[in-house]
């Protein structure tokens, strides 16, 4: 890693002193080091499903060190399920927690943007002041790259992604709702990779399901820049026979949108008209992860040790969730919580000067088809030769109630176990 | 005050990671469990089972079931495998040394009632309470989510637990003549009982 020089470190974190005064912080109270580190500390930067959970088990593994958690957010709102709040199955309440629970754990959490990370230092900037770590965790989740769609940077406020759990998933909904019926509903899927596989296509089965029960004259348009259905493709290809009203049009990439005339261009040149429209931008990892200099040749994602999660190009960096790159997993909330896990087990080893064990994660996956039945997908892991290889992927033979069922089990389940 | 020093020294000693609930090879291993069966064993949801508390030969006889297909399950066969890969036995001497605390999934005591009324035939087996017989192997029910217990009788009833298995033949025909109704109310009874 470049070691980051202190004017550069300083000239960035000025970026994030912005985001926390606009977002009505307490920037101006950090200064300096505003909180001296007295024990053994591991700063995490970002309260997602993999830093939310690293945070916590970093205290269950060894209450002696301290965990403090840079999360900007008050509430955590889950990305998994926020497809059914579009439909109306669910209200975005029910995916709606507060922190106390890490709280209750130990977690001191700071409800302020890591603007900066300077590894050679062992800092994380946080408006005007620092906090030094032992080690950290950058769980920054991804940033959409809005320059690769023309249009697009200068309609956010028009041309929704819902793709970050929260205010835009309700604002899709209300948009939706207020679509006349007979109108078109077009849906813009990224090239992989992105978060969540199988995530736009649950999404399509939730838009096309609400609209053959209220709008039966409006038809879904799913331009996808993939070749085809990425995730669970028979499984969805099974549960589409049920929505005639769903036009999808594989290798479909967009790459403009103009709201004013209510209409994107795909790269072949072909323009669609909408009246809605929900534009999933491509991705890459957390803006900290970038400029900090952790992402790779592609410039977008963050290779890791597989087996402790430490960064491959930052010493005493840990980065976990869909920031990652190089294992054979998903970007999925489950995996997340999982290397957050794995993290903070191997931190903790770590710390206490001792070799981190061989752990794996897991994947399980479900998607909602219509408003009461689900699909999943399962992938466990093993470690060869240090890296983190696929034992087994395993579907369910179709979409049931009694999946649907468990996957509430889950979602408790999950839920509790990352900020509970 | 040597006593004293002496005996932190110990305590240090005997904490590999650091003093905290992760140290031995099971709990971490199981670390991975926790996501869908709850920190330690102990089940947040209604379908997944606490594993807190689970004899160490039943654990280990229901991961050999899903990992070979016997017990079919979309989620669980995945996992067994890796349970298997990374050492069944310190999953089970971790998760059997963990006290079960009874689900919190709130039952109606009205339906647990009637549950406890209609279990009579579940006694022969099971015990009064439900404890089951360790030695061989019928689990112990009580305080289990009652979603996952209404799973299994469902389960049983279409023949897709072990299907053709024919030590459990009884439980399957017991199932079959009962109403859905009726598994909800033993499911409540047996998620009740302390």
């Amino acid at each position: 890693m470049k070691a980051m020089g202190r004017r550069e470190f300083l000239r960035t974190s000025g970026i994030g002193l912005g985001v926390g005064l606009l977002g009505g912080g307490c920037a101006t109270a950090m200064k300096g080091d505003f909180a001296p580190k007295t024990a053994r500390r591991v700063v995490v930067v970002g309260g997602g499903w993999g830093g939310a959970t690293a945070a916590k088990y970093v205290r269950l593994g060894d209450p002696t060190i301290e965990v403090i958690l840079l999360e900007p957010n008050r509430q955590f709102v889950s990305c998994p399920f926020s497809n059914l709040v579009l439909s109306g199955v669910r209200t975005l309440d029910s995916i709606t927690f507060d922190y106390s629970g890490l709280r209750r754990h130990g977690v001191r959490v700071i409800h302020e943007m890591a603007s900066a990370l300077d590894p050679a230092a062992r800092r994380v900037r946080v408006g005007e002041g620092y906090l030094e770590y032992d080690r950290a965790v950058v769980a920054p989740g991804v940033e959409f790259q809005w320059e690769l769609v023309e249009g697009l940077a200068e309609n956010q406020d028009k041309v929704l992604h819902a793709w970050k759990a929260g205010p835009q998933t309700q604002a899709l909904a209300e948009q939706m709702r207020a679509m006349p019926d007979g109108g078109v509903f077009v849906l813009s899927i990224p090239p992989a990779a992105y978060r969540c596989p199988p995530g736009p296509y649950e999404r399509a089965c939730q838009v096309a399901w609400y609209l053959k029960q209220s709008k039966p004259r409006s038809k879904l348009v799913i331009l996808d820049a993939n070749q085809n259905i990425i995730s669970k493709t028979a499984l969805f290809r099974a549960a589409w026979r049920e929505y005639p009203n769903i036009d999808y049009r594989a290798s479909n990439k967009v790459v403009k949108v103009d709201p004013g005339a209510r209409e994107v261009t795909t790269d072949f040149g072909d323009k669609v008209k909408y009246d809605v429209v929900n534009l999933i931008p491509p991705q890459r990892a957390g803006t900290i992860a970038v400029q900090a200099d952790l992402v790779g040749a592609d410039k977008r994602w963050c290779e890791v040790n597989h087996l402790t999660f430490e960064s491959a190009k930052a010493p005493n960096v840990h980065v976990v969730g869909d920031s990652t790159i190089g294992l054979p997993v998903p970007k999925s909330g489950n995996v997340a919580n999982a290397m957050g896990k794995v993290a903070a087990v191997a931190i903790v080893h770590q710390l206490n000067g001792k070799q981190p064990p061989q752990l794996a994660p897991g994947n399980t996956c479900y998607s909602w088809v219509n408003d009461r039945e689900a699909i999943a997908v399962v992938n466990t892991y093993r470690i060869e030769n240090g890296k983190v290889v696929q034992i087994e992927q395993k579907l369910t033979p179709g979409q049931s109630a009694a999946v649907a069922q468990n996957s509430l089990g889950w979602a408790r389940s999950i839920w509790n176990d990352v900020v509970g | 005050m040597q006593v004293v020093i002496g005996i932190a020294l110990v305590l240090a000693a005997a904490s590999v990671a650091g003093a905290g609930p992760l140290d031995t090879p099971g709990a971490m291993k199981a670390l991975n469990c926790s996501a869908c069966h709850g920190f330690a064993g102990q089940s947040a949801g209604d379908t997944m089972p606490i594993l807190a508390g689970l004899w160490p030969e039943y654990f280990k006889k229901a991961i050999a079931d899903y990992a070979s297909g016997k017990r079919p399950s979309t989620e669980m066969e995945p996992y067994a495998k890796q349970v298997i890969q990374f050492g069944v036995d310190d999953y089970a001497v971790y998760f059997g040394g963990l006290k079960r605390e009874p689900t919190k999934i709130a039952v109606d005591a009205t339906a647990a009632g009637r549950g406890r009324a209609a279990a009579q035939p579940c006694v022969i087996c099971h015990g009064p309470d439900g404890r089951g017989d360790r030695a061989k192997l019928i689990p112990d029910l009580a305080g289990q989510p009652p979603g996952y217990l209404k799973n299994q009788m469902m389960l049983f009833r279409e023949d897709k637990r072990s299907p053709g298995d024919p030590s459990l033949k009884a439980i399957k025909e017991l199932m079959k003549s009962l109403s859905d109704d009726t598994m909800s109310d033993l499911a409540a009874y047996y998620s009740s009982v302390r």
